[in-house]
């Protein structure tokens, strides 16, 4: 990978084919989750992480609160994947992005590693895995991956906003 | 002939009430193992137009402290101020101030 940064009014990264498989992949997983029938996966950890609940110890308040906005965050969400996707070179290369499509990249690669990092009951002293071989480790080395992905991305993005002052 | 008392207001209290009328409910961010400090800092920025430093802050209350309160004012605000951070991921409610 060469992480995201700044060249003149786009943000731009270079993904190896395996890297960009295993986002695709990911991609999938997420939609899947997302998409699926709301009884089917009510209490995943995961579904609660990415559409919380609005408000703590009131669960009337906390009932009005996803009425009122959990289909507009899941279309919006749905957005961000469908953007992620379509610029996600499929065997690796170059990522162009302009400031919405960047935007996109942003929250769903957030969105991955909060899915990921639940998975896993990442902590704030959750170590990079050292073992590889385990399925867990994989799965570490990825979200650790994903980290670096979306920081320099975030980083690219903060640059950007401090040049427009 | 002088009917109840009507109670008095001092003009502190006055003020002290129509400034909860004003900003009676808060958006509070809490901190997660997740997100990352740049993103958090980020994403306050975007959404709230904090100053770097402003944003900065806030996010370091979150990180040790747990929680941090970025905005206040009417329920119906919160709430919208909290499905935009749930958009960003962040790990977001709202409350009545306490």
């Amino acid at each position: 990978m060469r992480p995201f940064r700044r060249r003149g009014d786009e943000i731009v990264a270079r993904l190896e084919p395996a890297e960009a498989r295993i986002v695709a992949l990911l991609l999938d997983q997420l939609e899947q989750l997302l998409t699926a029938e709301s009884e089917d996966v009510a209490g995943d950890p995961v579904i609660t992480r990415l559409l919380p609940p609005g408000h703590r110890g009131d669960p009337e308040l906390a009932a009005d609160y996803r009425e009122l906005t959990e289909s507009a965050l899941r279309a919006g969400k749905a957005d961000d994947l469908a953007t992620v996707r379509a610029s996600l070179p499929p065997d690796g290369g170059a990522v162009r992005l302009d400031p919405e499509q960047a935007t996109a990249w942003l929250r769903t690669s957030n969105d991955l590693r909060l899915a990921l990092g639940t998975r896993l009951d990442i902590q704030e002293d959750t170590e990079p895995p050292e073992d590889l071989a385990s399925e867990e480790g994989q799965q570490l080395a990825v979200y650790y991956w994903l980290t670096g992905l979306q920081g320099s991305l975030v980083d690219a993005l903060a640059a950007g906003r401090a040049g427009r002052r | 002939m002088a009917g109840p008392v009507a109670p008095t207001r001092t003009p502190e209290e006055t003020v002290e009430e129509h400034g909860d009328l004003d900003r009676p409910w808060v958006t509070i961010v809490w901190n997660d193992p997740v997100n990352l400090m740049t993103y958090v800092t980020y994403v306050l920025q975007e959404l709230f137009g904090y100053d770097e430093p402003t944003a900065t802050t806030l996010m370091l209350q979150v990180h040790e402290e747990g929680r941090a309160i970025v905005s206040s004012g009417p329920r119906e605000r919160m709430e919208h101020d909290t499905s935009r951070l749930h958009a960003y991921g962040l790990w977001a409610s709202y409350q009545r101030d306490a």
